[in-house]
């Protein structure tokens, strides 16, 4: 189904099977050839490249800035000496223990990293990786200190064929197993979930999910990895010294994702290749230069090609492969295509009644001196579209981050399809079944066309619910895989936008300034698409617009704001007579 | 003098101004009217460097000066006054007044230039020593203008002078825009409200969803009830449905 | 007791070297939200300028003329590496560059030290001998230290208020868009505060050489302490720095003391994750959006 080029260049698939052939070649080569020296050398650098391959997808799946993987690596691999060489245990037990101790403490990571941002959570984990070598030294009682643990586990080293042993088979299997993790992950809703967190942790909430949730899962995935490296670590080499685990492993580890090309699957391999045999093995007189390697490289890699080395081949490489256009997402074929598909089903937690779906009562919210709403109340009918109209500074935006939970209230009440949702996360808001569009179209570069659209099932109420759109789209499916939304013009991602709220089958939908940016005939389109929505579809709509000839068009009742207060309120017609609504927006007093 | 000629921009990927066109003259003031969102102050920030055009030019006294940085137009002599009377709050009225004239150091005419503002806003004068976020708005917008006053520009662009400022405020900023043009600057207005500024404006132009839909003599504006109806979403572009 | 006043003397002295880094981290981050990683090996550097230029028996006007000269060379220095950490911030999207490329830089400055002296640690010789403070003997560039820190502070707060260049650098900080408006020049601006932030250390790191440690792997152990001082203080409050690095010298010289000197680091981590969790935005901290 994917050929070698997906929506980044060369797509998953073929960087993982090269990246795999890389692996299995690189091991096997010197087994089978006798070369003792490069078989070691390879067995540390195929460990290394796993520890990258997480510390890539902690970066760059997850936007985590962590320079402390070296310290967990070393934590698994000096349990793993400590249980089995000075506690006798045996080598299966202690590399459980080993994997349990990277497990603490690189999920221990996630702490800070709830709290603050990227470069704090930076200075603390460099902290944590300079002061673990010297914990090490330290309490030499338990680690013997700098002389260090010598420790072989021979059952590894038995000859099998071709040179290969246990051992070599269980790094191949650990190394490749990394990386197909790493690709499987990005087609999961883990993985998505990641990606969108990192990006833009108000569109996570408005998805229905919690970043912080997202983020820790994250460290948690790379701690176990990392773990599993360093149990091995101890067979691979045989000697456990704190010089081994200094700070400037976590570093090394940091800069291989960057300079091979963070987020490309290939790019830790690449980089570790880099960064550890051309300092370590073919400069071996100069291993003093083996940081200034580092640091030059690095340095040079980000002056001269931002994305690294992988991602600046790739990007040429799709610049040609891409055909810039459309990808034939417009209203009418939306309308077509979701009415061909559609079963007719209720929609869930139908309220009884005429009770409104939404209703917010007498909300109060103020920033320091400044009163963003005062005393507002609204109530929203099933099955119609509600305008909120004012001029900037007037509460609308604010007004509907209090309905979706973004922004609680000081005072007053929210309640939307019957719940009482003033408390509650706005996660959870989320997956009662309301959806949001911002102003600007959150559209995730990183994933691809069809992505976009799963990300907004995956935390739907019911993810089954969505399978007649994806059914609906079957045509499209291949080629949305294999594009991403970059080169989609702003309307379209607009409109991608609200198929990933229909995608999320909710009931309530939240278009913050859904026109902006829209020219006069698609601004036209669009309030076709808002009447079918609520028409057919049957959705309840709240819509924040300045252009009020569409509000005034597509609205069924309008609330005006000003100052954070209501002003008025009703129908379209009798509010565009209304003297006062006049004189806000036109500033004549004797409109 | 001010010429921008087929301008189009927007911010990021968001396409917002259309074609736009319009020339200002040295001693004129020019108004740009229109309702939320239509395009006033991405029409300012693009023309001062904020934002970078995908089409057009804009041209400073005969010289292209389209996508340059804000500082570098700033120093060639086109200063955008941004909404929200923004001013350094933790520096002095003097040293905000002081920053204004530091485009063009050396200059021997600071003292009598910053006299001038300040006998026009007493105010200031009085508060000369006070920190700039202990004014209030009004007076902060004031203190924006004789920064900007300070550096004498060419040309001026003033977004939204009269937005959040106490009514009895808002004449003496405008007579101070007026009578500065009168000195040969080149003044372009954003203003939300209709009738706010077309008394002291010689010209103006409303633009709707990006682009521009009506222009005449601030005069003829006046009269108009083509304008009221845009700002109401009535549509002077008519054609809907 | 005798321990306790020489913990505290040279805690102030040492925590004061970390109120140096912690300020010329300040004066960078301010103007351009960048942390430069390099500062802590620039420190170092500068006791490195301070192992080259004096003699063995040094005096005292030689070592008063090489105090600006340390901050000049440093400032040249600082201002090169601004250059080029600037430089991809001005088109690429990735705007979180800074953070490799000053770590790279960190790195570099580290091995070339590591190549050129080796790794073992190098001492410089004090031109003034030990003076007596509450009944102990402390060596004088812990108090040459406090005293260039307040120099600085002073220094720093005449050149923000008093002249042009500094209010328009403090404008910068305060409203980026308004200060390009005004025609201020950024990203000169920018660069001119790392020059200042090098003349800051290199200073920093000539008067102190006596009683730092000066070799290829300490300069790690400064940027981190000079990180959490300026965060107990808050990241960009200068005065905040004045008083985070002495808390910060005080409580890692009583873990010495206490624990063993290879507890310092551990102490000082302690209470970077404590304050983070806490009172992230420190004593004197103010939250304010910066944009390169």
């Amino acid at each position: 189904m994917t050929g070698l080029l997906g929506p980044q260049g060369l797509s998953d698939r073929a960087q993982l099977g090269l990246g795999i052939a890389t692996i299995i070649a690189s091991i096997a080569v010197p087994a089978m050839t006798g070369n003792p020296y490069w078989s070691h050398t390879f067995h540390l650098v195929n460990l290394y490249i796993a520890v990258a391959v997480l510390q890539n997808m902690l970066l760059a799946d997850a936007g985590q800035v962590s320079f402390g993987q070296g310290a967990v690596f070393g934590a698994a691999a000096y349990t793993v000496g400590i249980a089995s060489s000075l506690h006798g245990a045996a080598y299966p037990v202690a590399a459980a223990f080993g994997l349990l101790a990277a497990l603490a403490l690189g999920s221990l990571y996630a702490l800070p990293a709830l709290r603050v941002q990227g470069y704090y959570l930076g200075f603390v984990t460099l902290s944590v990786a300079m002061v673990f070598p010297e914990l090490l030294v330290s309490f030499n009682d338990y680690t013997n200190g700098i002389n260090g643990i010598t420790r072989a586990v021979p059952a590894l080293n038995l000859a099998l064929a071709w040179g290969l042993t246990p051992l070599s088979l269980l790094v191949i299997a650990l190394t490749s197993a990394a990386l197909a993790g790493h690709a499987a992950l990005r087609r999961t809703r883990m993985g998505r979930q990641m990606r969108v967190a990192a990006v833009s942790p108000e569109a996570a909430l408005a998805l229905g999910f919690s970043p912080g949730h997202a983020r820790s899962a994250a460290f948690v995935i790379a701690a176990f990895g990392t773990g599993l490296a360093g149990v091995l670590y101890v067979p691979v080499v045989g000697f456990l010294s704190p010089s081994a685990f200094h700070v400037e492993l976590s570093i090394f580890f940091f800069f291989s994702v960057i300079v091979g090309g963070r987020g490309r699957l290939l790019g830790p391999i690449l980089g570790v290749w880099i960064l550890y045999l051309v300092p370590n093995v073919l400069m071996v007189d100069l291993v003093n230069y083996r940081l200034i390697g580092y640091g030059v490289v690095a340095l040079v890699i980000m002056l001269l090609f931002p994305d690294g080395l992988v991602g600046s081949i790739e990007n040429r490489l799709r610049r040609r492969m891409q055909k810039p256009g459309s990808a034939d997402v417009g209203v009418q074929w939306i309308m077509a295509v979701t009415a061909a598909g559609r079963a007719k089903t209720e929609p869930a937690g139908a309220v009884p009644g005429t009770a409104p779906v939404v209703a917010v009562d007498s909300a109060r919210k103020a920033y320091d001196q400044v009163i963003a709403l005062d005393d507002v109340s609204l109530a929203v009918t099933r099955g119609t579209i509600h305008g909120l109209v004012g001029p900037n500074g007037s509460g609308k935006t604010t007004l509907l981050n209090v309905i979706s939970g973004l922004t609680r209230v000081d005072r007053g009440r929210v309640s939307i399809l019957g719940q009482d949702t003033t408390r509650l996360p706005p996660y959870r808001t989320a997956q009662l079944g309301v959806g949001r569009t911002f102003q600007t179209p959150r559209v995730f570069d990183d994933l691809s066309i069809w992505e976009n659209l799963q990300i907004g099932a995956d935390f739907g109420r019911d993810r089954r619910r969505a399978d007649w759109l994806f059914a609906a789209l079957h045509g499209v499916e291949q080629r949305w895989r294999a594009q991403r939304p970059d080169f989609l013009p702003h309307a379209q991602r607009r409109l991608l936008e609200v198929l990933r709220v229909i995608a999320m089958d909710c009931d309530v939908l939240l278009l913050d300034e859904p026109a902006a940016g829209l020219s006069p005939e698609e601004r036209r389109d669009f309030a076709t698409l808002l009447s079918y929505l609520r028409d057919v579809l049957g959705k309840t709509i709240i819509l924040v617009e300045h252009d009020l000839d569409l509000v005034w068009h597509v609205a069924d009742r309008i609330t005006v704001l000003e100052a954070g207060a209501v002003i008025a309120e009703g129908a379209p017609d009798a509010i565009v007579r209304d003297p006062q609504v006049r004189a806000l927006f036109t500033g004549k007093r004797d409109a | 003098m001010l010429e921008v000629r087929s301008l189009d921009a927007g911010y990021g990927r968001v396409p917002v101004l259309h074609d736009i066109s319009l020339t200002v003259n040295p001693g004129e003031v020019v108004l740009v009217l229109g309702g939320n969102g239509a395009g006033k102050s991405t029409l300012m920030r693009t023309i001062a460097g904020f934002i970078k055009p995908t089409r057009g030019t804009v041209l400073l006294n005969g010289r292209e000066i389209t996508g340059q940085s804000p500082e570098t137009s700033a120093r060639q002599g086109l200063r955008l006054i941004l909404d929200g009377h923004r001013v350094f709050p933790e520096l002095s009225v003097a040293d905000n007044i002081r920053l204004g004239a530091a485009v063009h150091p050396g200059r021997g005419d600071f003292e009598s230039l910053a006299g001038q503002v300040l006998d026009f806003f007493p105010i200031l004068r009085a508060k000369l020593h006070a920190a700039a976020r202990d004014l209030s708005g009004g007076q902060q917008q004031m203190l924006a203008l004789a920064q900007a006053f300070v550096a004498r520009p060419a040309v001026l662009l003033c977004d939204e002078p009269s937005l959040g400022i106490a009514q009895a405020l808002i004449p003496p900023i405008l007579e101070f825009l007026r009578n500065w043009a009168r000195q040969g600057v080149a003044v372009l207005i954003v203003e939300q409200q209709i009738d706010v500024a077309l008394s002291i404006a010689d010209r103006a132009v409303v633009i709707e969803r990006g682009a521009i839909t009506l222009s005449g003599t601030a005069a003829e504006l006046k009269q108009d009830h083509r304008v009221q109806d845009i700002y109401l979403g009535l549509g002077a572009s008519g054609g809907r449905r | 007791m005798d321990e306790l006043i020489i913990i505290l003397v040279r805690g102030i002295g040492l925590g004061a070297v970390f109120s140096l880094v912690a300020m010329s981290f300040n004066v960078v981050h301010n103007s351009s939200g960048i942390l430069n990683f390099a500062q802590g090996n620039l420190l170092v550097l500068g006791g490195l300028f301070g192992f080259f230029t004096l003699p063995q028996e040094p005096e005292l006007v030689r070592w008063l003329l090489l105090v600006p000269t340390a901050a000049v060379f440093y400032a040249a220095v600082l201002a090169a590496q601004g250059y080029i950490t600037l430089l991809p911030l001005r088109s690429s999207v990735e705007q979180h560059s800074w953070l490799i490329t000053t770590l790279a830089v960190s790195v570099i400055i580290s091995a070339v030290i590591l190549i050129a002296q080796g790794p073992f640690a190098l001492s410089v010789k004090s031109p003034f001998a030990n003076f007596a403070l509450l009944g102990t003997r402390t060596p004088t560039p812990y108090a040459l230290a406090v005293l260039l820190a307040v120099a600085w502070y002073a220094a720093l707060h005449w050149f923000h208020t008093g002249t042009v260049t500094g209010l328009a650098i403090s404008a910068i900080a305060q409203d980026l868009e308004a200060a390009q408006a005004a025609g201020i020049r950024v990203r000169r601006l920018q660069i001119l505060a790392f020059a200042i932030s090098g003349a800051i250390v290199g200073s920093a790191g000539f008067v102190a050489a006596p009683v730092m440690s000066i070799s290829a792997d300490s300069g790690i152990i400064y940027v981190l302490n000079g990180f959490i001082a300026a965060v107990i203080g808050g990241l960009g409050s200068n005065a905040g720095a004045l008083i985070g690095g002495p808390l910060v010298g005080v409580a890692s010289m009583y873990a010495a003391f206490q624990f063993g000197g290879q507890f310092q680091n551990v102490v000082s981590l302690a209470l970077l994750i404590g304050v983070l969790m806490v009172r992230p935005q420190g004593l004197f901290g103010r939250t304010r959006a910066r944009r390169v």
